[in-house]
């Protein structure tokens, strides 16, 4: 009863875009798709999607081939927004219904239903191409789940968005996942993905890097963090002494410390303790999932690390 | 979601986004009244030239002259042969008058509109001299100048000797044939000036506007699909419908704009010309003459116009969409679709010229070329009007087309298929072939 990819391979030309990607993602959770631009997190949603074929490797949904179900098992909302921008938006989104059999009667109303929603209510009879970009993409993000799909793949759904409509489209996303539905996201800013994934997978080059509920994920790396803020702080020279500890985070408030795998958080206690003075803040937490994409990955860079170029000449 | 109506769904948006750009409904407008004005042009220029009589004033030396003058330009030009057709009124009155000062100044005050004026010379010859404010080479004074001619001839014969009654043999017309060089050939030739015209006209136009459809509706769907692309639409819609239900629905659908526009102006055509005479009679106060369809035109010439236009669309529709889903930007779409524009307006300029007899419509090139699918759409009418094209030639390019449509409909959905996600640079040939080969 998942979304299984298994061994995924794509090859466009030069570039292999996708080497044995392979992940499980179960029903009724959102998922969070992470790398850099061109890691081949598209690429492997077009597979999925079946708007392309695989060189090797195979994608099921509860146990059938995913091309094998009906389309309206999926709803997509792809990177680039695509709306007609002459059509109205009321009538281009019962149009996408239609396409996968909702009645227009029933899409018009569902339609309306999500438009107030969004706040856009008043845009309903105007042309795309009058709305903001903003407003243009809770429109998309409305015509991929109109069909009341079972799984939802989406593009980097919150790229370009303000942080009021980001509240709203993640409000969406959790009504979504309440009624049952699968929701899987890309996305390369690690703290929406941190804030509402159960699971996510790291991508790079191709490569699945780590895979599991974000917990694991965030454990996976075996180090843990400290936040630690004492007395007469400003002096770190005391914590730079301690061999299995790195300061990735020198601050006013409190000082952030990796702590290597395998050696205890609570020996950094005893060392401030065993100062003197007073410990103000102690904190032992898991890595965020910045810090695991950043050692798992090497630090996110947007502009110099696509595939996007390879990609667009297959 | 089934086929059938996915394909329903997108024939229908590409249908009335279509009807509803400005556009369109004034491009239909316009092409309507254009229609509407050629077909009553007859009946306008008669209503602004009023009466189409001409009043003639005649000034003779001597009175048996001026009868002679006068019964002269009456049964001349009021014949068939050189006035129009309708024979309620004449074409030329023909009074003669004694004052050429009193006609001179009835002409200016409008009451002739115009005056000939005849003299003997010394030697005995007749000269004319022509008052007039109408062209000195209008269609008026070359028709008073032929039968001034006619009136000099008859004054001559006069002078020496010839009896009247024995002229009237003298001016009649000869037989005069026109045959076939070919000795085999048994179509009729046409002898009648609204035959020739009416064949030729009618190959003519019907190429034409299978031409227009053709170019001007293949590239609005060039154009549709590659606003698709560039507007980044074709993602969402391919999750909903497959390529080869995008293809054909987006045909079908400016199929319909266009077979809309086609009946609009059909539609106009046609009862214009039915009512030709009503509405001439309730203008122009004539008795109605009966509606006149082009000589030549048929229910069968109708029909296959109408088969040619549609398969010819369908065959060229495909193509353009498929060739525009290899581009995603709209200055690459011209580039793109020059294949098929090359081809057809070859086809159009040669069946156009072997219509009108610019090119010897029996060659064995043009016989041979007009069966091939792409171009028998703008080839075969003209054969077909003019006679020259046996039934089974018809049926042959007919069913050639068709087994054409289902196999560019074949390509198009697999270069569709991997064009549609295809962005940056145009592939080259061998890319589209791996394209085509390997699906996506």
């Amino acid at each position: 009863m998942t979304l299984v990819l298994d061994g995924l391979r794509k090859r466009f030309g030069d570039v292999q875009a996708l080497d044995g990607v392979g992940f499980t993602v179960r029903p009724g959770e959102v998922f969070g798709f992470l790398g850099a631009n061109g890691a081949g997190k598209t690429t492997s949603m077009r597979i999925v999607l079946g708007f392309l074929k695989p060189d090797a490797g195979t994608v099921t949904w509860q146990g059938q081939p995913a091309r094998a179900w009906p389309r309206r098992t999926w709803g997509y909302m792809p990177e680039e927004r695509g709306l007609y921008l002459r059509m109205p938006v009321l009538e281009q989104l019962v149009y996408y219904a239609s396409l996968y059999g909702v009645p227009r009667r029933v899409a018009r109303q569902e339609a309306l239903r999500w438009l107030a929603r969004f706040r856009i209510a008043e845009f309903a009879d105007r042309k795309a191409e009058s709305l903001s970009k903003g407003n243009q993409q809770k429109v998309q993000y409305i015509a991929t789940i109109l069909h009341d799909p079972d799984v939802l793949l989406m593009d980097e759904p919150f790229v370009g968005l303000d942080p009021v409509n980001v509240a709203l489209l993640k409000e969406a996303f959790v009504e979504m996942r309440d009624r049952g539905k699968t929701l899987i996201f890309s996305t390369h800013q690690l703290e929406q993905a941190e804030e509402l994934c159960d699971s996510v997978a790291i991508i790079d080059h191709g490569h699945i890097v780590t895979a599991g509920s974000t917990r694991d994920v965030k454990r996976s790396t075996g180090h843990q963090v400290i936040r630690v803020a004492t007395s007469g702080d400003g002096d770190l020279a005391w914590l730079r002494s301690l061999p299995y500890v790195t300061v990735t985070r020198p601050g006013n408030d409190y000082t952030e410390l990796r702590v290597d795998a395998g050696s205890d958080p609570q020996a950094v206690l005893r060392a401030a303790m065993a100062r003197g003075g007073d410990v103000l803040r102690f904190e032992v937490a898991d890595p965020s999932l910045e810090e695991v994409f950043v050692e798992r990955v090497g630090a996110l860079d947007v502009e110099e690390r696509t595939l996007a170029a390879g990609e667009a000449r297959r | 979601m089934s086929t059938v109506s996915n394909i329903g769904a997108i024939a229908r948006r590409e249908y009335t986004t279509r009807m509803r750009t400005r556009s369109f409904v004034i491009g239909t407008a316009l092409l309507v009244i254009g229609v509407v004005v050629i077909a009553f042009l007859p009946v306008i220029v008669r209503a602004f030239e009023g009466s189409s009589t001409s009043r003639v004033a005649v000034v003779a030396p001597t009175e048996a002259l001026g009868e002679r003058a006068s019964m002269t330009i009456t049964s001349l030009l009021n014949s068939s042969v050189v006035g129009s057709s309708d024979d309620d009124a004449p074409d030329f009155v023909v009074t003669v008058v004694d004052d050429l000062a009193a006609a001179r100044a009835d002409v200016l005050a409008g009451s002739f509109s115009a005056v000939l004026g005849i003299e003997r010379s010394t030697a005995g010859a007749l000269e004319f001299t022509l008052y007039t404010n109408d062209s000195a080479t209008g269609k008026t004074a070359g028709l008073l100048q032929q039968g001034a001619n006619a009136i000099a001839i008859g004054d001559r014969l006069d002078r020496l000797g010839v009896a009247s009654v024995d002229q009237a043999s003298l001016f009649a017309p000869a037989e005069f044939g026109v045959q076939w060089p070919d000795p085999e050939r048994t179509d009729p030739i046409r002898d009648t000036m609204a035959a020739t015209i009416g064949q030729d006209m009618l190959a003519f136009g019907m190429t034409i506007l299978i031409f227009m459809i053709i170019i001007m509706y293949g590239n609005w769907i060039a154009m549709s699909v590659v606003e698709e692309k560039s507007s980044r639409v074709m993602e969402v819609v391919l999750n909903a419908a497959t390529p080869f239900q995008l293809l054909t629905g987006k045909v079908f659908g400016v199929g319909a704009v266009a077979f809309t526009q086609y009946a609009a102006i059909l539609v106009t055509g046609g009862l214009s010309l039915l009512l030709q005479g009503q509405v001439a009679s309730a203008v122009l106060g004539e008795a109605g003459t009966s509606a006149a369809l082009p000589e030549g035109l048929t229910m069968e010439l109708l029909l296959l116009f109408v088969a040619y236009g549609i398969l010819g669309f369908l065959v060229y529709a495909v193509l353009y969409a498929a060739a525009a889903s290899l581009v995603s930007k709209m200055e690459d779409v011209n580039m793109v679709v020059m294949p098929m524009t090359l081809v057809s307006t070859g086809g159009y300029i040669i069946g156009i010229y072997a219509a009108m007899g610019l090119l010897d419509i029996r060659a064995a090139w043009i016989v041979a070329l007009s069966q091939v699918p792409l171009l028998s759409p703008f080839m075969m009418l003209g054969r077909i009007s003019t006679g020259v094209a046996a039934p089974w030639e018809i049926v042959v390019s007919l069913g050639l087309l068709v087994l054409f449509i289902g196999a560019a409909l074949w390509l198009a959905a697999r270069v569709y298929a991997a064009g549609v996600l295809l962005y940056g640079q145009r592939p080259g040939l061998r890319a589209v072939l791996r394209l085509v080969r390997t699906g996506m």
